[in-house]
């Protein structure tokens, strides 16, 4: 199965609240993605260009 | 089977948004074509045991056929033949308690799907339709199988087409049917944070769906895919979704609305007043819809639906319509309880129906476009269109006349008390054309008068008639 964007725009402050509202569950995935930023903020000090992750995604 | 070679296809106007599927029609088939994805998503439904949840509309896949002329972006795969809706609604016309139901039945769904490893791409209402007061989920195309790791797509679509009108119902005592018509895609999280007091971040769920989805979206607007592939390389999973939307559940499930107390104490009393009046109005009607046997009726001016009842004892669908949303609210929830599936309350003002929306105005569609009845019921209404709304009597007749169906008219003349109230606010002298001669004579241009009987407080007086032109395309 290739992994295709949704035709519908899930919005990207909807997808980051979802980690909120994602119960016990989410805590892991919570402290991942903000870790995720802050070494992103510390190394890179940019966030990478959306045109590259976007064809990563689509990659099959 | 379809005659899936006719020529003669035509697409639904509103159903262009998904690449992977399209609803289109064959004679008095709904077809939908299928991308070879979408085509892989439907198997994948099929094999979880899902399409034959009675929640479901019903879904055949049709044998491969001679090519057909439908102009899926990505080529058609397959074609699914659906069960016929007897009568299209949105939900701008529904109740309180309709939208409700269709939210529950959108987070039901997806928690079955979620369970069986798929997922709802979208959460729209309008991929809910009634059958009468059964609401029947449509669009299975949005069943997909779930990639690990995405996020629910379709959760802000949830907060912006039912959330947020519901809360707005429920809450603030605002009527969301406006709202969804004035907005195709709702009210998005922004709007519903502009409608909330501050005191509101302290209610169950506000703080996050609303409040707190308002800031994420202001501070993180732009950056869809970025975040898209952050939360998977996070560990982002089904889990997760899961407890997002059984909570949302809850919360859906809290919301209350309830009409005015006056509703309903008239809609307890509607069957008691059991004077003579109402029993020769059932009768009357029970004649007119047996000499019709009509396959769809609209009642306009339904109220507590008293009559779409009787005539729904002969007809197979009945669309009790009515500008008030209270008396069918109860209405609603009463026909659902019973499990019926041939009365479909819709809030419609007729002075002000649903007009075509979205993309070339054809996306939805108005209110004529939908199938023309065969029968109208008009009863205690005219003086409403009238004298409330100003609309000339003939007017009102020859609006009725092309629509091409047999009808059952009331006309309370003007020393009707409800007709005298009407009339004290305004100023002498007006509408001199709500007059029964004139309205008789109006009614015998369009219609052949068939029947007319005076009830027996004398001031209201029945018709019932058939066109004199023939049915105008629907």
């Amino acid at each position: 199965m290739t992994s295709v964007l949704a035709y519908l725009d899930p919005g990207s402050g909807s997808m980051i609240l979802q980690v909120v509202t994602g119960g016990l569950a989410a805590v892991a995935v919570g402290a991942k993605l903000y870790w995720r930023r802050l070494m992103r903020f510390l190394h890179l000090r940019k966030d990478e260009p959306e045109a590259e992750t976007a064809s990563k995604a689509e990659a099959p | 089977m379809a005659t899936l070679d006719t020529p003669t296809s035509t697409l639904e106007p509103g159903s262009f948004r998904d690449p992977d599927s399209r609803v289109f029609y064959a004679g008095d088939a709904v077809l939908r074509a299928l991308s070879s994805e979408g085509l892989d998503d439907f198997q994948a439904l099929q094999q979880a045991g899902l399409l034959d949840d009675p929640r479901i509309v019903a879904t055949e896949l049709l044998p491969e056929g001679p090519e057909l002329p439908v102009p899926l972006v990505k080529g058609t795969a397959g074609v699914l033949r659906h069960e016929q809706i007897p009568f299209v609604s949105y939900p701008y016309e529904w109740t309180f308690s309709m939208l409700k139901d269709a939210a529950l039945l959108q987070l039901d769904l997806l928690l079955a799907a979620l369970d069986r490893d798929l997922v709802l791409k979208d959460s729209s209402p309008y991929n809910v339709q009634f059958r009468g007061a059964r609401a029947l989920f449509v669009d299975i195309g949005s069943f997909e199988r779930l990639r690990p790791g995405e996020p629910w797509a379709g959760y802000r679509q949830f907060c912006m087409l039912y959330l947020y009108p519901l809360l707005l119902q429920a809450l603030k005592g605002a009527r969301f049917q406006p709202w969804l018509r004035g907005s195709i895609d709702g009210i998005t999280p922004a709007e519903m944070r502009g409608l909330l007091s501050g005191r509101d971040r302290f209610r169950r769920g506000l703080l996050t769906h609303v409040f707190l989805h308002a800031r994420l979206e202001r501070r993180h607007g732009d950056r869809g895919g970025e975040v898209r592939e952050d939360l998977r390389q996070a560990g982002f999973r089904k889990q997760l979704i899961v407890a997002n939307v059984r909570k949302l559940r809850g919360l859906t499930e809290r919301l209350r609305w309830d009409p005015p107390a006056g509703v309903w104490t008239a809609y307890g009393e509607r069957n008691s007043y059991s004077d003579e009046d109402a029993a020769r109005k059932e009768d009357f009607v029970r004649d007119a819809a047996g000499a019709c046997s009509p396959r769809l009726v609209w009642d306009i001016g339904a109220n507590s639906g008293r009559y779409a009842r009787i005539a729904a004892e002969r007809a197979r669908t009945v669309v009790a319509i009515d500008a008030d949303q209270g008396p069918l609210e109860l209405l609603y929830r009463e026909l659902r309880d019973e499990g019926d599936e041939r009365i479909l309350p819709l809030a419609i003002d007729l002075a002000d129906p649903s007009p075509g929306l979205g993309w070339r105005g054809l996306e939805r569609r108005a209110l004529a476009g939908r199938g023309r009845p065969e029968l109208v019921l008009a009863l205690a209404i005219v003086h409403h269109l009238a004298i409330s709304a100003n609309v000339p009597v003939k007017e009102v007749v020859d609006w009725l006349a092309g629509l091409g169906s047999a009808l059952v008219i009331e006309f309370p003349t003007r020393e009707d008390p409800m007709v005298e109230k009407l009339l004290a606010p305004k100023r002498k002298g007006l509408h001199p054309d709500y007059e029964l001669g004139f309205f008789e004579r109006c009614l015998a241009e369009a219609f052949t008068i068939e029947r007319s009987e005076q009830l027996g407080s004398g001031t209201r007086i029945l018709f019932f008639a058939r066109p004199k032109q023939a049915r105008p395309p629907a």
